[in-house]
């Protein structure tokens, strides 16, 4: 195409053959490493070894995948509330930093976050075994006599979790907060509202869609999480991920583990949806009503 | 100095004395102090850097001074945070809180003070209806142009009836026309209103125009503070001559009684055009260039000049002249008055005496 072709006649606009050519790699991406992947996953579970949907029916009907998936949901909603009531706090301050001060908040956040998954989690669990940092600190303090089982917990993988993923939560805050104008809460202070009222008249409505968009990246990445409840988490307690591996490269039933991948899927779209809806975020962001 | 005289006027007078603000080296205000009298509207005029602005943050409470006082109506308020002021305030960029629809702007002030809903509504709307804004309360500040979102702004600021209203170059961000129409607009309020105005701008017609006196800042300290008609015909230094209007400054040789211009020709100067006190010697001379006029060169006591141009620009016509030292001259006539004038030809400039104004020559303009 001729680079006249890219342009509209104004030549500032791309024109639409532009666009697409743009486009193309990353759509050529996901098509093939994404959604063709994934829909030959899934229709396993509904085509092999013949027409079935006897693997969803396994999924509702034993209580104790119902369970696996309820528990999935109870600890992505922890986990999001946990790294929301942290992350809060932190990019308030972050945002309000200037100067080495913000570079070092900066680096706290980055910094564990550009280091793998797995460093993190293999972390956790060294302060969390028996004779680990966190059992020898309570039992020199007094408040245990005896090591207390920590890790291979719920508890492990919610506190886990919310560190690894506390930065999705943290990032978005701080970007809606710092791009509140400092005249804003100027006007309300002027307008007679102390610095409480201001923050939850303006700062806070006007942060909500970063708040929003954080408890949705965390949520729905808690859903399908993998490293940390394998490695930190009760056999007896697995979360959906966790299942799924185990059904694939354990028990090499791929059939069942398709359908449990459906199953997930159909709900992280599902929730995406509804958060779209139940949040306009055109409409929060001062945009048409 | 003019006092709204209107007996529903309920301004608060302000009084700011010795006003000092230091940023880190620089003195960004410099011992400034000033009275403004309850319901006036004063200007705070100055460059960039001026400390203008610092000033009316100081009044809003926004900055703490390091040294001076600031009391409302008598009433000290320097330590006091912008939350318990009750100052009204217009910013640059409107500042209208995006996620709240218009009505619920206008109506923030009241829902601070605690005002029931319906109440706040009711006095919002009434409030839209003064700016002319009446049935925009429902929709949300984006969908209304610059000059409707800043009469918003102007209706929050005034919903509570505050006794000080501070504008902090509330126009800047409109276009030429609905500055104008702005202005008008908030001169009426001021007077329907009655309510002590601090307006700041950078725009010296602005100021002319709306305030009842100017007060003129170059680098943190105050140069002159004067109603718009003293200012601009008796500036009271070479700054503030050079900073309103345009101004010819013609370097002289004054002996106490005449200035004689170093290219040739003289003016008698009257004592009390004598804006501040200069010592025999070099100085300078300002004439403003609308009150030079054009004669004959061989008339008596004409400053001999030749017209390096003639810019024609509708009612008025420039005339840039030279006199023989090189120094350059700008004279303003109505276009009616200059048939026959051309580049090159030489001429003589007379100035009446109450135009010329003395000023001392060793400060920096």
């Amino acid at each position: 195409m001729s680079p006249a072709g890219f342009f509209e006649a104004d030549g500032r606009r791309l024109s639409r053959g532009g666009i697409v050519l743009l486009m193309a790699p990353f759509f050529g991406l996901i098509l093939f490493a994404f959604f063709y992947p994934l829909l030959s996953l899934i229709s396993i579970s509904v085509l092999e070894p013949q027409p079935t949907v006897e693997n969803y029916q396994r999924v509702f009907d034993n209580p104790v995948y119902a369970r696996v998936l309820f528990r999935t949901l109870r600890i992505a909603v922890l986990v999001s509330l946990l790294s929301l009531a942290l992350s809060f706090p932190l990019a308030l301050v972050m945002a309000n930093s200037r100067g080495p001060k913000a570079i070092f908040l900066a680096a706290c956040v980055l910094l564990p976050f550009w280091s793998s998954v797995l460093v993190r989690t293999a972390a956790w669990a060294v302060l969390l075994q028996r004779n680990g940092l966190i059992n020898q600190g309570l039992q020199a303090i007094g408040l245990t006599t005896e090591p207390l089982t920590l890790l291979y917990t719920q508890g492990a993988v919610v506190v886990a979790m919310t560190h690894v993923l506390m930065p999705f939560m943290v990032l978005p805050i701080y970007g809606a907060l710092r791009n509140i104008p400092t005249d804003y809460s100027r006007a309300a202070a002027i307008c007679g509202a102390g610095p409480l009222r201001t923050f939850r008249e303006v700062t806070l409505p006007l942060a909500m869609p970063g708040v929003i968009g954080g408890f949705i990246l965390v949520f729905l990445t808690a859903l399908g999480f993998f490293i940390t409840p394998a490695l930190l988490g009760s056999p007896q307690e697995m979360m959906i991920a966790t299942l799924i591996s185990q059904q694939m490269r354990e028990l090499l039933d791929w059939p069942f583990a398709a359908a449990l991948v459906g199953v997930l899927t159909l709900f992280v779209t599902a929730m995406t949806l509804a958060f779209s809806r139940v949040f306009r975020f055109d409409r929060m962001m001062g945009g048409r009503a | 100095m003019t006092v709204a005289t209107a007996p529903q006027a309920r301004g608060a007078s302000i009084q700011i004395e010795k006003l000092e603000k230091q940023f880190g080296a620089v003195r960004a205000v410099d011992n400034v102090s000033l009275t403004i009298a309850a319901g006036e509207f004063i200007a705070l005029l100055g460059p960039s850097g001026s400390g203008k602005s610092t000033v009316l943050m100081s009044l809003a409470g926004f900055e703490r001074p390091t040294a001076g006082r600031i009391l409302i109506d008598g009433q000290d308020c320097t330590a006091l945070p912008p939350y318990k002021r009750n100052i009204g305030m217009v910013f640059q960029n409107y500042t209208l809180f995006p996620h709240l629809s218009v009505v619920d702007n206008v109506a923030f002030p009241l829902k601070m003070r605690g005002i029931a809903k319906a109440d706040r509504h009711r006095q919002a709307e009434a409030a839209l209806e003064i700016v002319r804004l009446g049935g925009y309360g429902q929709r949300m500040p984006k969908q209304l142009s610059g000059g409707q979102q800043q009469r918003v702004a102007l209706a929050r600021a005034i919903v509570y009836r505050p006794h000080v209203l501070l504008m902090d170059e509330p126009l800047s961000a409109l276009d030429k026309n609905l500055r104008e129409e702005m202005q008008l607009e908030i001169k009426r309020l001021h007077s329907e209103l009655g309510l002590t105005v601090v307006f700041v701008t950078h725009d010296q017609s602005e100021a002319l125009t709306m305030a009842d006196r100017i007060a003129i800042l170059k680098s943190g300290k105050l140069q002159q503070v004067s109603p718009a008609r003293e200012l601009y015909e008796r500036p009271s230094n070479l700054f503030a001559a050079s900073f309103i209007g345009e101004m010819n400054m013609l370097p002289v040789e004054w002996d106490g009684k005449v200035a004689r211009l170093l290219s040739g020709g003289a003016i008698a100067i009257e004592p009390s055009s004598v804006i501040e006190p200069v010592q025999p010697g070099k100085s300078v001379l300002a004439v403003r260039p609308e009150r030079l006029w054009i004669t004959g060169p061989e008339d008596a006591g004409a400053w001999p000049a030749t017209i390096r141009d003639v810019v024609y620009a509708g009612a008025g016509t420039l005339v840039i002249a030279e006199l023989a030292g090189g120094t350059e001259v700008r004279i303003r006539l109505p276009s009616n008055t200059i048939s026959g004038l051309s580049a090159g030809q030489v001429v003589g400039l007379t100035c009446p005496p109450d135009a010329a104004l003395l000023y001392r020559a060793d400060q920096a303009a």
